[in-house]
């Protein structure tokens, strides 16, 4: 904080009109704080489903190679457990076993629910920094150095 | 007094000053400034405890989309003969392995609060968990307009505040210059 010079003092009067600006640009302000939060957290819950599906994919082509016929009992006993291969998918609280073909479907049905998500929240973020921009010229124009708007 | 505006959940909004020098008199500065702050800790007040309503709605969400995906999960097994191997916690930390059989699993039990537990045909448990994430999702955002309602409150009460505040810093810098003159 800083106290202004008498010379910096700007006589302007707050009309209703500049009041209601400023109410817009506060209330736009603690809406684009939520929503970066919001952005955040869906951005992480996105990495790991990234990371999961990923290594899933990983999962699948061991499958593929234990199919191969005629290896060392070592490998076959691995290929036992690869053919019952089921994943204890979260749903809910509790662990279902699923073949990994259908916990990739879900994964990926949550993948793309997220992404929606994650392009809808960026996407107001964008219309909530445009306004806010537009009311700081106003606002600036008007009050000069008496009002700060930055963070 | 006239009757004071309000929002839909009777907020009262808070009064603009429009001319400074018309709304306060050199005595009443203070008295002025001291109801504007009693009026921005009401209006704190009510944010601090919609800021709360609104975490446990926040909590409350995910809850039932838990509970109702795995509602959906069963109806969409319903056909299948396989029984489902499944883990479920029994305490904190310790899982028991349990297999259902998803085609006789015609229904649930939910959990209602209040020490109540009543079963439900799957069909009704989704239907009734719908209704309770929709009517969850609105009132969350009925919060989040009251708490921006109530944001714009506090800023018109704090930019009052600031503007009877210069007003009288000017003042007395007037009353003192002409006094200096005086003398």
């Amino acid at each position: 904080m800083k106290m202004l010079n008498q010379e910096e003092e700007a006589d302007a009067e707050v009309t209703w009109e500049d009041q209601q600006n400023i109410n817009a640009f506060s209330r736009l302000n603690m809406k684009l704080q939520n929503l970066e939060e919001a952005y955040e957290e869906k951005k992480k819950e996105k990495e790991y489903l990234d990371d999961l599906s990923s290594e899933l994919e990983l999962a699948d082509e061991d499958e593929l190679i234990k199919i191969q016929p005629f290896q060392s009992v070592f490998e076959i006993d691995k290929l036992t457990m690869y053919a019952s291969h089921q994943f204890r998918y979260r749903i809910g609280d509790a662990f279902v076993s699923l073949p990994l073909s259908t916990c990739q479907e879900r994964i990926e049905e949550e993948q793309s629910n997220l992404s929606d998500e994650l392009g809808q929240v960026s996407s107001r973020i964008g219309d909530i920094t445009e306004k806010m921009n537009q009311l700081k010229v106003i606002l600036y124009k008007k009050f000069g150095n008496s009002i700060n708007l930055e963070r | 007094m006239a009757q004071v505006e309000s929002n839909a959940r009777g907020i009262p909004k808070a009064p603009f000053v429009d001319k400074v020098e018309e709304y306060t008199t050199v005595g009443e500065v203070e008295t002025t400034l001291r109801k504007f702050q009693e009026m921005i800790s009401k209006y704190k007040y009510m944010e601090i405890h919609l800021l709360q309503r609104k975490k446990s709605l926040e909590t409350k969400i995910p809850e039932i989309k838990k509970t109702l995906e795995m509602v959906q999960f069963l109806i969409s097994n319903q056909d299948s003969s396989t029984p489902l191997e499944t883990h479920y916690e029994l305490n904190d930390t310790l899982w028991a392995k349990a297999k259902i059989n998803p085609s006789k699993t015609k229904t649930v039990n939910l959990w209602l609060g209040a020490n109540v537990m009543l079963e439900y045909s799957t069909a009704e448990a989704k239907d009734l968990l719908q209704s309770k994430l929709d009517s969850a999702k609105t009132s969350l955002e009925q919060v989040d307009e009251d708490l921006e309602f109530l944001r714009d409150q506090i800023t018109t009460m704090e930019v009052n505040t600031a503007r009877v505040y210069n007003f009288d810093v000017k003042l007395r810098r007037k009353q003192k210059e002409s006094g200096a003159g005086k003398e």
